[in-house]
């Protein structure tokens, strides 16, 4: 091998020996030379930095192009580019605080962008976009064997022995927490054999649920993707991620509990990022395009559900999304800020619940 | 008597050389099952995964946006890793063996800590340390160079990550090699560099190129820094393991074994040439 590498190498010495340099140089306080320097002068053609959670990546697919023709053809011929990544949407989250560039973000739940927001990068209120600045929806249900043989109904069917639940682990996935609001809300709802308003009783359908989870997997996918290849016997999961399965030729069959939680994935322009990188109005004419009914459409031939809870939760059978009969949202249990910290903080009701199903 | 005496001998014998066959012969089974078991097979379970169903699947996973970007990007950054740990690795290795200074026997423990840590810890320190909200990833962005999230935080996190592979291959050969050869060329007047080009590096050479190729199939391969580190850019620093990742998890398990396939293709092919080409140089030498 010689010394002499790629250009690559020769960029990375340089930098290293910069590095050197810096170390040597520059004591602890940095030079404010973060942000955008001067007025803001939009590129001739525009970069959106895009970043979301992974199961939507083939959505965008079509809902990007459509959105850079409609652009082209308002702005005279202007082309707009979409840097897109696709990854875990806690890890997203976690990114975009870490300095990712993201404009603009689709997550799985409103947690998420919350923590962007309290890293200060969101400085708006992006709850008052149309929708609530939700783009798409879906419902928790179960994914059983072909035919059910449990006869699994409701969360409380998955209480009994012998049942093997997968479901993805809270404090891994951002996503598995959709499973147990669902089985939380309905429980306090009056379902699943609890007595409405219930707490205690909300509490115990969580241990024994989580007496019988058989795997805490990495994520909502990681779940069913060990389903599929035989282990368990009902993964909690959603509407939209059975409908895949299925889509792919998999004998995936779904279970509608009564009462089940409204999932909603958020996007947002994150403002801070889209300023400095003079691409607002972009952002936000693309934000807007998503509450498009053109865009909407989309989403529904993907497998998700509306974003309006009335329409949600009358489904369209023709279609195979059957009725909800008691279908809630996270806002009904007092919102996300509210039943994180009474469910998933340190002491939280599942927090506590699933360390004694374990331990 | 004497002639039953050396029947017994003899059966003796024959079953001890049937013992010794045996033996030998066991021995290999269970060498070559443990390989086939734990490599062959499942490598096969992907392979015919992937083409059961013929070009199709690879075809369809190279259409998938950035696909092909992707596996270019993972065999460049792959080749440059070799190449910079190929340089450093046999720096280091030579250090720690030819000089003696206080930290040294701690520098040596240091090299290992990259296989000790999860990789995917490896990610998280490096965009804490050069990420665009750290001073250092601020300097460096106020010089125009982006080190995470872009293409070179890439290489860096296959560096880290690889960095003892060509160490680790090069010292043994430099703690065999005899330091009189070294001296009798300097006494007859060659230079450091001169001594290290003509005595050391024939010597080490082969070590040197079995660790980069090491260096070079385990960053194919590599997942965890790099899908923290690189942002995971469609077209731009999506990396080929990230990619089939991506194909797995949307229900496309034939796809992403298709993907899978030919990252094995190139590995197996580079462990195989370079093995006729160091073999071809060995028999070349006087």
């Amino acid at each position: 091998m010689r010394p002499h590498a790629s250009p690559s190498a020769s960029r990375l010495i340089v930098s290293l020996a910069a590095l050197a340099l810096l170390a040597a140089s520059c004591g602890g306080s940095s030079s404010g030379a973060g942000g955008s320097n001067g007025p803001c002068t939009p590129a001739q053609t525009p970069v959106v930095n895009f970043a979301a959670y992974s199961t939507p990546r083939e959505v965008y697919g079509k809902v990007i192009p459509a959105f850079q023709a409609m652009w082209k053809e308002q702005h005279g011929g202007q082309s707009v580019i979409f840097q897109e990544s696709y990854a875990g949407s806690t890890t997203q989250a976690q990114n975009v605080i870490a300095g990712y560039p993201a404009d603009v973000v689709a997550l799985s739940l409103a947690p998420d962008v919350d923590a962007i927001k309290d890293a200060g990068l969101i400085t708006h209120d992006w709850t008052e976009a149309p929708d609530g600045g939700m783009v798409s929806t879906s419902v928790v249900v179960f994914d059983v064997r072909p035919g059910n043989p449990l006869g699994i109904r409701d969360f409380d069917d998955l209480t009994r022995p012998g049942v093997q639940i997968l479901t993805p682990d809270p404090a891994q996935s951002g996503g598995a927490r959709w499973n147990i609001v669902a089985a939380w809300g309905a429980a306090l709802r009056g379902h699943a054999g609890v007595r409405k308003g219930d707490e205690a009783g909300a509490a115990d359908l969580l241990r024994g649920i989580f007496a019988n989870v058989l795997t805490l997997d990495k994520s909502a996918r990681d779940s069913i993707q060990s389903f599929e290849s035989g282990n368990g016997n009902v993964a909690i999961t959603y509407e939209n991620e059975i409908r895949t399965a299925q889509e792919a030729g998999l004998p995936d069959e779904a279970v509608y509990p009564p009462s089940t939680v409204l999932i909603q994935n958020p996007v947002a322009v994150v403002d801070r990022n889209a300023e400095a990188h003079c691409v607002l109005d972009v952002a936000n004419a693309f934000v807007d395009f998503l509450h498009t009914p053109e865009v909407k459409q989309m989403f529904l031939e993907a497998g998700y559900r509306s974003t309006d809870l009335a329409l949600a939760k009358k489904g369209d059978p023709k279609l195979g999304y059957p009725p909800i009969k008691d279908l809630f949202t996270v806002e009904d249990l007092g919102g996300w800020p509210a039943v994180d910290g009474k469910l998933f903080g340190s002491d939280g009701i599942a927090t506590k619940a699933l360390a004694e199903a374990q331990g | 008597m004497a002639s039953a005496a050396h029947a017994v001998e003899r059966r003796w014998s024959l079953s001890s050389r049937t013992a010794a066959r045996l033996r030998h012969w066991s021995l290999r089974t269970a060498a070559v099952a443990y390989l086939l078991l734990m490599i062959a097979l499942p490598a096969a379970v992907v392979i015919h995964k992937g083409f059961a169903r013929g070009l199709g699947d690879l075809r369809a996973a190279l259409a998938y946006p950035g696909a092909t970007g992707a596996i270019w990007l993972t065999l460049a950054t792959s080749t440059a890793a070799a190449a910079i740990n190929a340089v450093f690795g046999t720096l280091i290795a030579f250090v720690l063996v030819r000089f003696r200074f206080p930290g040294r026997r701690l520098l040596g423990a240091l090299v290992d800590l990259p296989l000790a840590i999860p990789t995917l810890v490896t990610g998280v320190m490096l965009v804490a340390l050069y990420g665009p909200n750290s001073p250092i990833g601020r300097t460096l962005e106020g010089v125009g160079i982006q080190v995470v999230f872009a293409q070179l935080g890439i290489l860096l996190a296959l560096l880290v990550v690889t960095l003892p592979f060509v160490v680790r291959a090069v010292q043994p050969v430099l703690l065999e090699l005899d330091p009189v050869e070294e001296e009798a060329a300097r006494t007859l007047g060659a230079s450091g560099w001169t001594t290290f080009r003509r005595i050391v590096l024939p010597a080490i050479r082969p070590a040197i190129a079995a660790g980069a190729l090491l260096v070079f199939a385990r960053s194919l391969g590599e997942f965890g820094s790099v899908v923290i580190v690189s942002g995971n850019i469609t077209g731009r620093t999506l990396t080929a393991p990230v990619l089939i990742f991506q194909l797995a998890s949307q229900f496309k398990p034939e796809q992403a074994a298709a993907v899978a396939s030919v990252l094995f293709a190139i590995s197996f092919g580079t462990v195989l040439i370079t093995t006729r080409l160091t073999r071809a140089r060995k028999a070349e030498a006087p």
